[in-house]
């Protein structure tokens, strides 16, 4: 198995599948990586040899933010609007949705696992 | 829908010129202000807005990473003060 940047493994899928295992590359970056490079991305990645892996993994680090750098800028992002206190900020402490969905039903991706109250009523008639 | 880059962002045109006004003095006086809609402006850095939150007015300093937000993200419109408990009843609002 192929290693591209540190720890990831992509497996005998196609050549623009498995580079979507990258942490920040999806279907058109890993079609961009391979238009970029000359690699038919139909080819599995055990196909590669290590010439190709070592040129797509410089390729990727220098156009594109991935893996633990692209990890990193979004903590940071985060942590940003956190500490100037602005109402995304807020809504990132109180681990609540920040872009002004409902939260009266729903929103459990940011909530986590329903909290059941006693004695609360159903809200369906 | 986010606004037209063609416009530039939004900035009331009153209270920038306050902000220049004491920017030309040299003084970083508190200006009371009802433009939540404001964009934070570059020049506005280092100044101290009172933001109306709808009851009254939140000190709001603002530093450089602020640029570029609304002046009301900073004075939140809204208080939760947790739910009621049944046995305490409704928490008393101010």
């Amino acid at each position: 198995m192929a290693r591209v940047i540190g720890v990831d493994i992509p497996n005998d899928k196609r050549l623009e599948i498995s580079l979507t295992y990258i942490f920040g590359v999806g279907r058109k970056t890993a079609l961009d990586v391979c238009r970029d490079l000359n690699l038919d991305p139909g080819m599995k990645s055990r196909e590669l040899n290590e010439e190709q892996v070592t040129a797509i993994a410089t390729h990727l680090q220098k156009t594109y933010n991935v893996e633990g750098e692209l990890r990193r800028s979004l903590a940071q992002a985060i942590t940003r609007l956190r500490d100037i206190g602005c109402y995304r900020g807020l809504r990132h402490r109180r681990g609540l949705p920040v872009r002004g969905q409902r939260t009266r039903t729903n929103a459990r991706s940011r909530k986590g696992p329903k909290k059941t109250v006693a004695g609360k009523k159903s809200i369906k008639k | 829908m986010s606004r037209s880059i063609k416009k530039g962002p939004f900035i009331d045109a009153k209270l920038e010129k306050k902000v220049l006004a004491q920017n030309e003095a040299g003084t970083k006086n508190p200006i009371t202000t009802w433009a939540r809609a404001c964009t934070i402006s570059p020049d506005f850095i280092g100044h101290i807005f009172m933001v109306h939150d709808g009851r009254r007015h939140v000190k709001v300093a603002v530093n450089e990473d602020m640029v570029g937000h609304k002046l009301g993200e900073f004075a939140p419109s809204r208080v939760f003060r947790g739910h009621t408990n049944k046995k305490e009843g409704a928490k008393g609002g101010r």
